[in-house]
């Protein structure tokens, strides 16, 4: 009995003491940070557009690979409708057009298969003239040099064939052939004269192309003139802040003398001194019962 | 010397001899007393300990309740048509943010900068603020929206922001009355030393929000917190 009592009353505090810690861990600050996630990790982006000037209206629609039901169709897209941008779940897709208003089951005037990147941008334009109309895959850009614009041309104009595109005095791309798309050219941010010139016509715009944003300027014909149409790729801040951001005054934090430690120790030397009242108490009656 | 006087104070203090039967019964109430108080003083402090680690174990985020998120109604009206690439800064700016789910509900004032080239902070944390430099909510690009956490003295506007999940909405009112409405995707927490800038301030291709304030761990030395909370939304109409 008593060899039992001694060996149990430090295995009992053992277990409560090892209980509080235990408790504590438990109680412990959560882990302050999660990695660095990148916020659209499975995802890309596709736009598509109808280039052609002599093509009629066509329906448009998007596939993704080996599923015979349309991801996204785009009815009635007539010569110079461009999308917004589709979010989708990175992977292979098919792009077909039929005539507009043609049946979804009937076999597509032409079709492409784009494989589309995780965190990258995609263009899918029918392009050149009815005659020889092709979808062409152009690949967008998502980043800018700091400070700096990015500006693309592409030459949709059937009735000027060579056509000069400027940014104020600077010549962004000259005699741009018919179809003919240019890689991204850096400019720097602002509001520019934009003129485009043909053999026979021309057209001018005041665009604002600030930092950070990425345009593609799209040669359209206009009955008897030319358009320039400014289309956005991505815009992000013109200004990068530096660092993180300071949202905190602390008002709300856990006070700093809250780490859980003092009470744990609180907690194992209030049971020790219990245990040892326990035991005094014990030993008094015992004595009580042997007088 | 030393031994014998060690001696000598043992001998003295046994000095007044009291019957070892006396002593055994005067002293034998007083230590069950004493056993008792003994007893009560250990409950007392495992209490106390155990009060005050339920206290330390909860972090400052719902430790003070702030706003009651039923309080704040889904915004009515028209949202405004997702603009088409063409667009450009066709949309209106900010007036207010909305997110019913979390109970904000706050005008929006401008930020900029710090000369030190950070993100500027609204003064008070009662309000949230748009960066200027960002692209307008709902246009092409990710608008940023900064609010506090907390101030010295409380919760503030963003208190309870690390609590949004994918799907919830956020809404943002603007000058022109129309309304953009964003569905959350993810919400991220990052240490400071790690900022995501790209992923929070570069180009993005369609129109979509983030939302930031800080979180994590409250350094009193410095007075900031180590990381930041990060709410990416995207534009559903």
């Amino acid at each position: 009995m008593r060899l039992t009592a001694k060996f149990a009353r430090p295995a009992r505090l053992a277990a409560v003491i090892g209980l509080a810690l235990g408790l504590a861990g438990l109680a412990g600050p959560a882990a302050s940070a999660s990695p660095v996630a990148a916020a659209h990790s499975h995802v890309g982006w596709l736009r598509l557009a109808h280039l052609s000037p002599n093509t009629p209206a066509v329906d448009v629609y998007l596939y993704s690979f080996g599923n015979p039901s349309a991801k996204i169709v785009l009815k009635h897209v007539a010569y110079g409708t461009v999308s917004g941008y589709e979010a989708v779940r990175a992977g292979e897709y098919t792009v077909a057009m039929r005539g507009a208003g043609a049946p979804a089951g009937s076999k597509p005037v032409l079709s492409t298969t784009v494989n589309v990147a995780a965190g990258k941008t995609y263009t899918v334009a029918g392009m050149g003239p009815a005659s020889g109309l092709r979808l062409q895959i152009l690949k967008d850009r998502l980043t800018t040099p700091r400070g700096k614009a990015l500006v693309r041309v592409i030459q949709a104009s059937l009735q000027q064939h060579k056509v000069t595109v400027r940014t104020g005095r600077n010549v962004l791309v000259r005699n741009l052939a018919f179809a003919a798309v240019t890689p991204y050219k850096t400019v720097s941010a602002g509001t520019w004269n934009v003129r485009a010139a043909g053999e026979t016509g021309n057209a001018a715009e005041s665009i604002h192309l600030a930092a950070g944003t990425i345009h593609t300027l799209v040669i359209l014909d206009d009955p008897g003139h030319l358009a320039i149409d400014n289309l956005v790729d991505a815009a992000g801040s013109r200004v990068l802040p530096a660092g993180a951001v300071q949202t905190g005054f602390g008002g709300a934090a856990p006070v700093p003398g809250s780490s859980p430690l003092p009470w744990l120790i609180t907690v194992a030397a209030g049971l020790l001194v219990t245990l040892a009242g326990i035991a005094r108490l014990r030993k008094s009656r015992r004595a009580l019962h042997v007088r | 010397m030393t031994k014998r006087a060690g001696r000598h104070a043992t001998a003295s203090r046994r000095g007044p001899a009291v019957p070892q039967r006396r002593r055994h019964r005067r002293l034998r109430p007083v230590s069950k007393r004493g056993a008792a108080a003994v007893l009560l003083c250990g409950v007392l402090a495992v209490g106390t300990g155990a009060c005050g680690l339920a206290l330390a174990s909860q972090s400052g985020h719902g430790a003070r309740p702030a706003g009651r998120p039923s309080l704040v109604p889904v915004p009515r009206g028209d949202a405004a048509p997702v603009p088409q690439p063409s667009d450009g800064e066709k949309v209106a700016r900010p007036a207010s943010l909305i997110i019913p789910s979390i109970g904000v509900r706050t005008r929006l004032i401008r930020l900029g900068v710090t000369s030190s080239g950070a993100l500027q902070v609204p003064a008070s944390a009662a309000v949230a603020g748009w960066y200027t430099f960002s692209p307008r909510p709902g246009g092409i690009g990710s608008s940023i929206i900064a609010g506090h956490i907390d101030s010295l003295a409380g919760p503030g506007v963003f208190y309870r922001l690390h609590l949004m999940k994918p799907g919830q909405r956020v809404y943002v009112r603007r000058t022109d009355s129309s309304l953009a409405v964003f569905r959350v995707t993810a919400t991220h927490m990052y240490l400071k030393a790690h900022f995501p800038t790209a992923d929070v301030y570069g180009p993005t291709p369609t129109p979509q929000l983030r939302l930031i304030t800080c979180g994590g761990t409250f350094d009193p030395a410095t007075g900031h917190y180590l990381s930041n909370v990060i709410v990416f939304a995207t534009l559903v109409r």
